[in-house]
């Protein structure tokens, strides 16, 4: 395995975290907005 | 000798203590009600939203042991042993979202699997999935008031026990009142703490201990095995068992059911494809952790591989990034234990007491009560097993085969009419038999009955391909993808398997289940109108339906035998 390899290999994971948590935090602000505009409880 | 860990003082282990559970105590009681809705109490409203479900699923299902085991599998196999641990977790939360879509469909007012399965076959089955989930969630109690007594005591002058009692106190403060609608809400803020944290460490550790050549040098270190990204040894030791055990947790999962239950029923698939991809991205990051200990020849201190991760961040990280550490690990363990207290507490109240005991006639104000006191009584019990560090060994391949043998019987009764109540319990009890049976090598596997344990094995190998394709691709893919898995199997696993006692042991609980769950269904008459499981299972308590001085109202929940 070369170096470029083992470092893309270490530095995917965060990488994926990071865009996963993005969708996630976007997606809950959504779900507050859309509780609020219907003035329902989010949970 | 210097200790290998850094040591915050007493002040600021408490002040991050108190941060992260005043801060999870204070979010809880924005969603607090005085007359909580019982329902509410269990699964929310049904309607929750994409961004609070996805980080909930993916929050619980990351615990403090997933990145420490996915750490020490990477320091053990090698470049796949990540994968090893996380690919297959993640993969398992996949797996579900086709089964909990039905699941929703047939009970779309369901609090508990159990309760499904009562509304299909009547107590016992109800009451297996109601054991194995106490079990399962009081052992997940333990390990994660353990992992907090032992992040605490490494890295802190506090004790263990203050560690334990700390993270059980500051669980149970947050979600005491308003239950899984606390539960839910918290796991956003563990989560953005979790993956936040996950996301900076992970690249920090690798430039902090000399970057991208270092770590290449490091591979020089690596057995033959362990620079094998197609590892045999990794995949039969670590891949292959983990791969079986987590299925099983999957499904028959209350914490898990619960969360189906509550989203959205549209947002199911998206919520947990959602799921998969963060629970992989995180553990798999985090355990390359272990990977980097590996190539840079890090000795794990006292020989105890869950040190690794504690270790490496002690010595690649500065003590702000350790404090940010620490909050991750008590982020994962509390998302995961308060998850634990509202399944139980949902058990307790739906499947025990409204199933069995009221029968029907469930006052909602005592259900509430009864909630509650379980989460006391079950808190209670995690602290006493987590600081006597009882061995538990025994009872946790005792649930895992439970699991194991739960998987069949729950999918069939809830697409094949066939099968009864009796086929479901004994297939359950055969199929636990049986395992251990081989698990504690009750007799000697080898000759015609190691064979023909092993043709047993290759028929639970069958099940478990045949059902992930029968979940995504329908029943002839199904069968075709069970019936070819047990065939290469069998020609595999003949006179083989039987030097693998723990995968042979979980195999079998599948296989010995579903060949007695079938056979029994076959021998039946029963044609079961899958319509009556909605009419049988209801919401407990009527919407916003509490006229002053009566109390909230009940409605009324139609027995199996009506």
């Amino acid at each position: 395995m070369t170096t470029f390899w083992l470092t893309f290999y270490i530095l995917i994971w965060p990488a994926l975290s990071a865009l996963v948590l993005f969708v996630i935090v976007r997606g809950f602000f959504r779900d507050m907005l859309a509780a609020k505009r219907a003035g329902r409880d989010m949970v | 000798m210097a200790s290998p860990y850094y040591q915050f003082t007493t002040t600021t282990t408490l002040l991050l203590l108190l941060v992260f559970y005043g801060g999870t105590f204070l979010m809880s009681l924005l969603v607090r009600q005085k007359n909580e809705n019982v329902d509410g109490y269990m699964v929310s409203s049904g309607q929750v939203g994409f961004g609070i479900s996805a980080a909930s699923m993916t929050a619980t299902w990351i615990w403090a042991a997933s990145f420490y085991a996915a750490a020490s599998s990477a320091y053990t196999y090698g470049l796949s042993g990540a994968i090893h641990y996380g690919f297959w977790g993640a993969l398992m939360i996949l797996f579900i979202y086709p089964f909990g879509q039905r699941f929703r469909k047939l009970a779309p007012n369901a609090h508990t699997l159990g309760e499904l399965m009562h509304a299909r076959h009547g107590s016992s089955s109800q009451l297996i999935l109601a054991l194995s989930n106490v079990l399962g969630s009081s052992i997940s109690l333990m390990v994660n008031f353990t992992a907090a007594g032992a992040v605490v005591s490494i890295l802190s002058p506090l004790s263990f026990v203050h560690g334990v009692v700390i993270a059980g106190i500051g669980t149970l403060a947050y979600t005491f009142w308003s239950g899984f609608r606390a539960s839910i809400l918290t796991d956003v803020a563990q989560l953005i703490a979790l993956m936040g944290v996950a996301v900076i460490i992970i690249p920090w550790v690798m430039f902090s201990a000399g970057g991208p050549e270092v770590m290449a040098q490091g591979l020089e270190r690596l057995t033959a095995e362990q620079a094998d990204f197609f590892s045999t040894t990794a995949i039969l030791e670590q891949g292959a068992p983990f791969f079986v055990a987590v299925l099983a947790y999957a499904i028959g999962n209350q914490t898990i059911a619960q969360r189906l239950f509550a989203v959205r029923q549209d947002l199911i698939k998206p919520t947990f494809l959602t799921a998969t991809l963060g629970y992989g991205a995180v553990v798999i990051g985090l355990g390359m952790i272990g990977l980097m200990a590996l190539l840079l020849g890090v000795q794990p201190d006292g020989g105890d591989l869950n040190n690794i991760i504690p270790q490496m961040a002690s010595a690649y990280l500065p003590p702000f990034m350790i404090g940010l550490f620490f909050l991750l690990v008590v982020a994962s363990l509390s998302s995961t234990a308060d998850a634990d207290l509202t399944a139980l507490s949902a058990i307790m109240m739906t499947d025990v007491y409204a199933k069995n005991i009221a029968k029907g006639r469930a006052d909602p104000r005592k259900m509430l009560l009864i909630g509650r006191l379980t989460m006391i009584v079950a808190t209670m019990v995690g602290l006493i097993l987590a600081s006597f560090a009882l061995d538990i060994l025994v009872m946790l391949v005792f649930v895992g085969a439970l699991w194991g043998t739960v998987v069949f019987p729950v999918i069939a009764s809830c697409y094949w009419p066939r099968v009864t109540n009796s086929a479901f319990t004994w297939a359950v009890l055969g199929g636990m038999l049986l395992f251990t049976i081989v698990r504690f090598e009750l007799l000697p596997m080898t000759g015609v009955i190691g064979l023909g344990f092993e043709m047993i094995a290759a028929v639970g190998a069958g099940v478990v391909a045949g059902l992930m394709c029968f979940g995504f691709f329908g029943r002839i893919a199904g069968l075709a993808a069970g019936l070819i898995a047990t065939m290469v199997s069998a020609w595999y696993f003949a006179g083989f398997l039987n030097g693998y006692t723990v995968l042979l042991a979980s195999l079998v609980a599948y296989g010995a289940s579903t060949i007695i769950c079938v056979a029994l269904s076959l021998m039946s008459q029963e044609h079961f109108d899958f319509n009556l499981i909605a009419q049988r299972v209801q919401r407990f308590q009527e919407e916003d339906a509490q006229p002053a001085g009566n109390g909230p109202v009940a409605v009324p929940q139609p027995s199996p035998a009506e």
